[in-house]
C-alpha cells in the first residue's frame, strides 16, 4: 500500500512536468495552429541556466525564476522566427520549430557542454501515508497546481486571456474586432516558453537534464496534450499526470523497463482512435 | 454634409485578378446606405478593405471616426460566452470601454443569454450578438455584411427594427451590404449596385427599386411596390 | 505542409520531353562521374562518400514520401535501423550476407506496411509525432533486446561478400552504396512517372479532389511509405556490413531529422532534390567537422557546428527557399535561358 502511494506521488510529480510541457504546446497551438517542436528545448535551456545561476551563488528562487524567464524569452524568439513572416503556413512553422530545436542543441552544448546536469532542489525525504519519497516531488506538485489555477483564471477572466482564447476560437473574427493575431501568437509562444521552462526547472533536481532530454519531454508533453486535441490545457494537465503515474507504476511494478513505451503506445492509441472517430484529421499542419 | 466613409477610385487585386475596379462610394453622417450585388460581385472584398483587413492596390479610403463591422456569417467566437464575445468587441477601447451593460440596455434580448456559449445560439441570436459586438467598439459607422443571410423572415424583421432604431435614435451611419435587394432598398434611402467589381448604378433607393435593370437582376423581375 | 508539395504547373508536352531528355543526360553524366570518383578519393574521404550515398538513398525515399504523399516522417531512421539489424543479425547467425542484404529492404517494407496501416490515418503533425514515437519505441526495445546486442550493440558482423569475393576495402562499399542508390533513384523515377505517381501528386495537392476522381489515396500512400522504408532498409543493410557493428545509438532521432533536412533543402518531389540535398548537407558538415577538429578547437566544436548547420540550413531553406534548392536553381536557370 505504501509502495502504491509512493509510486502515485512520484508519478504525479513526474507527470506535472509533462503536463507543463504539454500545456505550453497547447497554449501555442490554440492561438497559432503551430505544433512547437522546440517546446522541450525551453525546459532544457531553463534548467541549464538555473544550474549555472545556482553555481554562481544566486539563491534558490532567484535562479529558478531566471530559468523560467529564459524559457519565455526563448519562446518569444522561436515565435518571431516561426510565425513572424506573414503568410508562413503552420506546416512550415512546424519545420522551422524543428530546426530551432536542433539549433538549441548547438547553443546548449556550446555553453554547457554535453554532460548531464542537475542541481539540488528541496532536500530530504517526505513521509506521506507510510510512503517515503524525496520531498522535492511534493514541491513540484505544490507549484504546478497553482500555476494551472492561475492559467485557468487568466484565459477565462482577463481581457488579454480572452483575446488569446478569441484567436484560438475564430481567428478571422479576432481580426475583425481589432485583435493583432500575430502579436497574440508571439505572446502565446512566450507563455509556452515560460511553461516549458518551469517544467525544466521543477523536474531537474529529480531527473538530470542533458541537451537532448528535449525529445523525451516533447514526446511526453505532446502525448499529454493530444488527449485534449491539443486545445485544452486542463486536459493536458490530466493527461500529463496520468502519463506520469502510468510510467511510474510500470517502472515500479514492471521492473524499470518499458516506462517510455507506456507513454508512446498510449499516445499512438489515442491519436489513432481520434482519427478513426473523426475521419482523416484535416491537414492544418 | 461630409462623408463618414469616402471611397475614391479604389482598386483591389487578388493575385493578379481584379476584384474591385475604380470604386467610388460615400456614406454621409447619419445616413443609411445600401450596397447590393450578386455573389462574387466584390462586396466582401470591399468590406475587408474598409475594415483594414486587406490592402488596396490604389485609391483612397477615408473614414471619419470609427468604423465597425458586422461580418458576413456572423463570425462568433463559438466557445466563448455571449458576454465575452461582446467584451472582445470593445478590445480597441481599453479596459473601461469593455463594459457590456449598455449593450444589454440597447439589445435587451441578449441579457438572458449572456452566459451561454455563442456557438450554441440560433442564427438570429448570433446575428444580434454580432451587432452588439460591433456596437461595443462605439462606432461612428456600422458596416453590416449580409444581415439577412440564412435567417427566417420574422427574425430578419426583428433585426431590422433594431438596426433602424440604432440609426434613427442614435444617429449611427450604416452601410448595409445585402444580397436581399428588396430588404436593402426598402430600408435605405440611397443605394449602390456592385457588378463585377464596379459600381454599375447608384442613386436614391426608391428610384433604383423602379429601375428595370435592378428589378430584372435583383428583384426577381417584378416591379417593386412603392412604399 | 501541403502548400510546399505542389509539383507546380506542368509545362507543355514538347517542352517537357525536351527537359526530360536533358535531365536524363544529366543523370547519366552524374552516374558515370560518380562511378569514376571512388578510386580517386583518398581513404578518409571515401568513408564520407559511402555515408553520403547511403544518406542520399534514404533521402530519395523521404523526398518521395513528403513530396508525393504529403507526409512528414520523423522516424525514417527506424527503417534504416530495421534494415541494418536485419542484415546484421542474419549475417551473425551465418546466413549468407547477400541474402541478408536482400531481406533488409523487404523486412523494412513489411514493418512499414504493418505500422502504416494504422498510422497513415494520421496527418501532419500527428503523423510526425507518431513516426517519432515509433522510432523511440524501436530504440528502447533494441536497447533492451539481448538477442540484438542490447544497448552495447551487435558486434562481429562479417563483411559483405558478393559471389565469393569479400569486400574488405572501403572502395568495394563505395560501389555497393552506389549501386543501392542507383536502384533507389531508378525505382523512384519510375514511380513518379507512373500513373500511380500522378495520382499521388494529385493526392498531395488535394486529398478530397484526388479521392473524388477515383485515386485510391490510402493504398498509394501506404505503398509509398513502404517503398521509402525499403530504400532506408536497403541502405541500412549496406551500412551494417560496412561498419560491422550496430548499436541503438547509431540511429538517433536526430538522424531522422537529418533526412528531413536533406529532403527539404534539396527540394521535395524531385529526383535531383534528395541527391543535391544530401550532398550539400554532408559536404557542409564534413567541412565544418574538419574545421572543428583543427588543433586548438574545443572538443565540442564538431558537434556544435553540425547541429548549427542542420538547424540554420533547414530554417533558412524553409523560410526563404520553400521549394528547395533544385527547383529554385532550375527556375533561375530557366529564366536566364528563355528571357
Amino acid at each position: 500500500m505504501s509502495d502504491l502511494i509512493g509510486y502515485l506521488l512520484t508519478g504525479l510529480g513526474i507527470g506535472a512536468g509533462f503536463a507543463l510541457v504539454g500545456s505550453g504546446l497547447v497554449a501555442i497551438y490554440r492561438v497559432t495552429r503551430v505544433v512547437n517542436f522546440a517546446q522541450g528545448a525551453f525546459a532544457v535551456l531553463a534548467a541549464m541556466l538555473t544550474s549555472s545561476l545556482l553555481g554562481a551563488g544566486l539563491p534558490h528562487g532567484v535562479a529558478e525564476v531566471g530559468g523560467v524567464v529564459l524559457g519565455a524569452l526563448a519562446g518569444l524568439i522561436v515565435g518571431v522566427i516561426a510565425i513572424g513572416r506573414p503568410g508562413t503556413s503552420p506546416g512550415t512553422s512546424l519545420i522551422v520549430t524543428l530546426g530551432l530545436g536542433v539549433l538549441a542543441y548547438a547553443v546548449e552544448v556550446l555553453i554547457w557542454g554535453d554532460q548531464p546536469r542537475s542541481f539540488p532542489g528541496v532536500s530530504g525525504v517526505a513521509e506521506v501515508g507510510g510512503a517515503r519519497l524525496p520531498a522535492h516531488y511534493l514541491l513540484i506538485l505544490a507549484v504546478t497546481a497553482p500555476v494551472f489555477l492561475v492559467m485557468a483564471w487568466f484565459f477565462a477572466r482577463t481581457d488579454l486571456g480572452r483575446a488569446l482564447s478569441a484567436c484560438a476560437s475564430n481567428r478571422y473574427a479576432a481580426q475583425v474586432v481589432g485583435i493583432d493575431v500575430r502579436r497574440m501568437g508571439l505572446l502565446a509562444f512566450a507563455i509556452g516558453g515560460a511553461l516549458g521552462g518551469l517544467a525544466g526547472v521543477l523536474t531537474t533536481p529529480v531527473q538530470q537534464v542533458t541537451f537532448d532530454s528535449d525529445v523525451t519531454l516533447i514526446v511526453n508533453g505532446f502525448a499529454a496534450a493530444v488527449l485534449g486535441g491539443l486545445t485544452r490545457p486542463m486536459v493536458a494537465l490530466a493527461g500529463g499526470l496520468l502519463l506520469g503515474v502510468a510510467q511510474t507504476l510500470a517502472a515500479g511494478y514492471g521492473g524499470g523497463a518499458y516506462q517510455m513505451e507506456v507513454a508512446l503506445v498510449l499516445m499512438l492509441t489515442v491519436m489513432i482512435i481520434q482519427a478513426a472517430r473523426t475521419g482523416p484529421v484535416p491537414e492544418t499542419a | 454634409m461630409t462623408g463618414v466613409i469616402e471611397v475614391r477610385d479604389l482598386v483591389v487585386r487578388y493575385s493578379g485578378a481584379t476584384a474591385l475596379d475604380g470604386i467610388d462610394l460615400t456614406v454621409h453622417e447619419n445616413e443609411m446606405v445600401a450596397l447590393i450585388g450578386a455573389n462574387g460581385a466584390g462586396k466582401s472584398t470591399l468590406v475587408k478593405v474598409l475594415s483594414g483587413l486587406l490592402r488596396p492596390e490604389s485609391g483612397t479610403i477615408t473614414v471619419a471616426g470609427r468604423l465597425s463591422q458586422v461580418p458576413e456569417g456572423r463570425e462568433m467566437f463559438p466557445d466563448l460566452s455571449v458576454d465575452d464575445n461582446l467584451r472582445l468587441g470593445g478590445w480597441r477601447n481599453g479596459r473601461k470601454g469593455r463594459d457590456t451593460t449598455a449593450i444589454y440596455d440597447l439589445l435587451p434580448d441578449l441579457a438572458p443569454i449572456r452566459a451561454r456559449k455563442a456557438g450554441a445560439l440560433s442564427g438570429g441570436q448570433q446575428q444580434m450578438v454580432a451587432i452588439g459586438r460591433a456596437l461595443m467598439a462605439r462606432p461612428d459607422v456600422l458596416v453590416v455584411d449580409e444581415l439577412s443571410l440564412g435567417l427566417a423572415p420574422l427574425v430578419v424583421a426583428a433585426l431590422v427594427d433594431h438596426l433602424r432604431f440604432l440609426h434613427t435614435e442614435r444617429g449611427l451611419a450604416v452601410l448595409l451590404i445585402e444580397q436581399n435587394a428588396r430588404l436593402a432598398l426598402d430600408l435605405c434611402r440611397r443605394a449602390y449596385v456592385l457588378e463585377a467589381g464596379r459600381i454599375a448604378l447608384h442613386g436614391p433607393a426608391r428610384e433604383l427599386s423602379r429601375d428595370p435593370r435592378v428589378t430584372a437582376a435583383y428583384l426577381g423581375g417584378h416591379v417593386a411596390v412603392p412604399r | 505542409m501541403t502548400e510546399r508539395t505542389h509539383p507546380g504547373t506542368v509545362p507543355d508536352r514538347p517542352a517537357r520531353r525536351r527537359a526530360g531528355r536533358g535531365r536524363r543526360w544529366a543523370l547519366a553524366g552524374l552516374a558515370l562521374g560518380t562511378l569514376a570518383l571512388p578510386p580517386l578519393l583518398p581513404e578518409r574521404h571515401l568513408a564520407t562518400f559511402v555515408l553520403l550515398l547511403l544518406a542520399a538513398t534514404v533521402t530519395v525515399g523521404v523526398s518521395l514520401l513528403m513530396g508525393y504523399a504529403g507526409q512528414v516522417s520523423l522516424g525514417q531512421a527506424s527503417f534504416y535501423a530495421i534494415g541494418a539489424y536485419t542484415a546484421g543479425l542474419l549475417a551473425v547467425h551465418g546466413v549468407p550476407p547477400l541474402v541478408g542484404l536482400a531481406l533488409a529492404p523487404l523486412i523494412a517494407a513489411a514493418a512499414a506496411v504493418l505500422l502504416g496501416a494504422p498510422l497513415l490515418r494520421l496527418r501532419g503533425h500527428h503523423l510526425a509525432f507518431a513516426t517519432l514515437a515509433v522510432q523511440l519505441i524501436l530504440l528502447s526495445l533494441l536497447a533492451q533486446a539481448d538477442w540484438a546486442g542490447g544497448a552495447i550493440g551487435l558486434q562481429g558482423i562479417p563483411r559483405l561478400s558478393l559471389f565469393g569475393v569479400e569486400l574488405r576495402e572501403d572502395l568495394g562499399y563505395a560501389y555497393a552504396a552506389w549501386f543501392v542508390l542507383a536502384v533507389a533513384v531508378l525505382i523512384a523515377r519510375n514511380v513518379i512517372e507512373s500513373r500511380a505517381g500522378r495520382g499521388l501528386r494529385a493526392a498531395a495537392a488535394s486529398e478530397t479532389a484526388a479521392a473524388a476522381s477515383g485515386v485510391a489515396v490510402g493504398r498509394y500512400r501506404l505503398a509509398v511509405f513502404a517503398l521509402s522504408a525499403a530504400f532506408a532498409g536497403l541502405a541500412g543493410g549496406v551500412y551494417a556490413f560496412y561498419l560491422g557493428y550496430l548499436a541503438p545509438g547509431s540511429f538517433p532521432v536526430l538522424l531522422s531529422i537529418e533526412y528531413v533536412v536533406m529532403a527539404v533543402v534539396g527540394g521535395l518531389g524531385t529526383i535531383a532534390g534528395p541527391l543535391v540535398g544530401a550532398t550539400v548537407i554532408i559536404l557542409l558538415v564534413q567541412v565544418l567537422n574538419t574545421l572543428g577538429t583543427q588543433p586548438g578547437m574545443p572538443d565540442y566544436a564538431p558537434s556544435v557546428l553540425s547541429y548549427a548547420v542542420y538547424a540554420l540550413v533547414l530554417v533558412i531553406c524553409v523560410l526563404f527557399l520553400p521549394r528547395g534548392l533544385v527547383p529554385a536553381l532550375r527556375s533561375r536557370v530557366g529564366r536566364v535561358v528563355r528571357p
